[in-house]
């Protein structure tokens, strides 16, 4: 099999799924999607609880093997590639619900990063110039800070990898709506740095904002792919099932 | 946003990723190897029975020996590696289950526990609130 698109581009996209199928023992899933993010753009994909976007982050980072069609990074099938050697590689996640450990510092979860070999020094620098509230709550036990902190210090632990494909999940989830538009300017900041992002998100004013393109995706299916602004439309009669 | 192909960083990560070694994913075939222990063990028991209707046809101990050896023998043993193939297979399946269903209820209990913590607490604070309105008045 070739890499996608090889004939209309001189690069091939950073992420491409072909006809992707997803499922869970017996239970499908993701009824086959088709998906490409040109590198240096942020892709949303949108849609209600269940549809089955959090499962597509999970193919395109290795967590799950599709149960039929290709996942291509930078031009390469990478079907059956472990998450620690696309971690490895440059993918990096951050999952739904504020993955930081609550009983430690925000030194201390910085600090697990560095088993990708940046030294703490260098992980603290670039975390606490992207957020400074990070900085000033250094000793602080994570679990402490508000949810909007603790998703930041969940992202300054995954920038500390210097990722090339950020996946995002459900960023705004549980956070206040200025709390979520600061996230998702920061986003675009990385974004800006050249760093491809696939967001996925339930609620999406403030994504839409910052992404290249939107997809709706319903019941396992992307239903609509295009610019924001057009998908912002049809996306309330699309969650309403119009 | 343009797209910025030329960022050292992608090229990096064009070529760790062209570099992975990627081993297709091996076909667990779970299902497969506790159908085939499913049909050792019958295929075993109708040697088994094949050799005692054999042996069973003569009263001559030495025309009895092939079917012990190849109905017997052979029987209980196809019969025992099928019964090991069904264990192995369906417990690994049945012990996944059992964990991925002791963490969601455990889980589940947490959360219940943390709920209702939370409303003891409030009771307790309005409890509070409602004494010391009654000692004021």
């Amino acid at each position: 099999m070739n890499a996608p698109a090889r004939g209309e581009h001189p690069e091939p996209p950073l992420l491409a799924l072909h006809g992707v199928r997803a499922a869970y023992g017996r239970i499908e899933v993701v009824h086959g999607i088709d998906l490409e993010l040109p590198a240096g753009s942020v892709f949303a994909l949108l849609g209600p609880n269940g549809a089955g976007k959090s499962t597509t982050l999970a193919v395109c980072c290795g967590l799950m093997v599709p149960t039929s069609g290709s996942v291509w990074l930078a031009g390469r099938k990478i079907n059956g590639a472990s998450p620690d050697q696309l971690a490895r590689a440059g993918v990096c996640t951050i999952p739904e619900g504020r993955s930081v450990v609550p009983n430690l510092t925000v030194r201390e979860n910085l600090q697990m990063m560095t088993y990708v070999g940046v030294s703490l020094r260098d992980v603290e620098e670039v975390a606490y110039a992207r957020f400074p509230r990070l900085g000033e709550r250094r000793t602080q036990l994570a679990g402490t800070m508000s949810g909007g902190e603790q998703q930041m210090l969940a992202m300054a632990r995954g920038l500390a990898t210097d990722p090339a494909l950020l996946l995002l999940d459900e960023l705004s989830m549980g956070l206040a709506p200025l709390i979520v538009e600061e996230l998702y300017g920061i986003v675009a900041q990385i974004a800006a740095e050249g760093v491809s992002i696939l967001v996925v998100e339930q609620f999406a004013h403030s994504v839409l904002e910052v992404a290249d393109t939107a997809a709706i995706m319903l019941h396992g299916r992307i239903t609509r792919v295009g610019p924001p602004h057009e998908i912002e439309d049809e996306l309330s009669a699309a969650y309403l099932g119009a | 946003m343009e797209p910025t192909p030329t960022n050292p960083r992608i090229d990096q990560f064009r070529s760790d990723v062209a570099e992975l070694d990627i081993k297709t994913p091996a076909d667990s075939g779970e299902r497969t190897y506790l159908i085939i222990g499913i049909v050792l063990m019958v295929v075993g028991g109708l040697l088994v029975f094949a050799g005692y209707w054999g042996a069973s046809g003569t009263a001559i101990v030495a025309e009895q020996i092939p079917f012990m050896l190849s109905g017997g023998f052979l029987g209980v043993g196809v019969m025992l590696v099928g019964a090991a193939m069904f264990v192995r297979y369906s417990l690994s399946r049945y012990l996944r289950f059992w964990l991925i269903r002791t963490i969601y209820e455990e889980r589940t209990q947490s959360d219940k526990v943390v709920e209702s913590l939370a409303s003891i607490e409030a009771l307790l604070r309005d409890a509070n609130r409602i004494g010391v309105d009654a000692d004021r008045t």
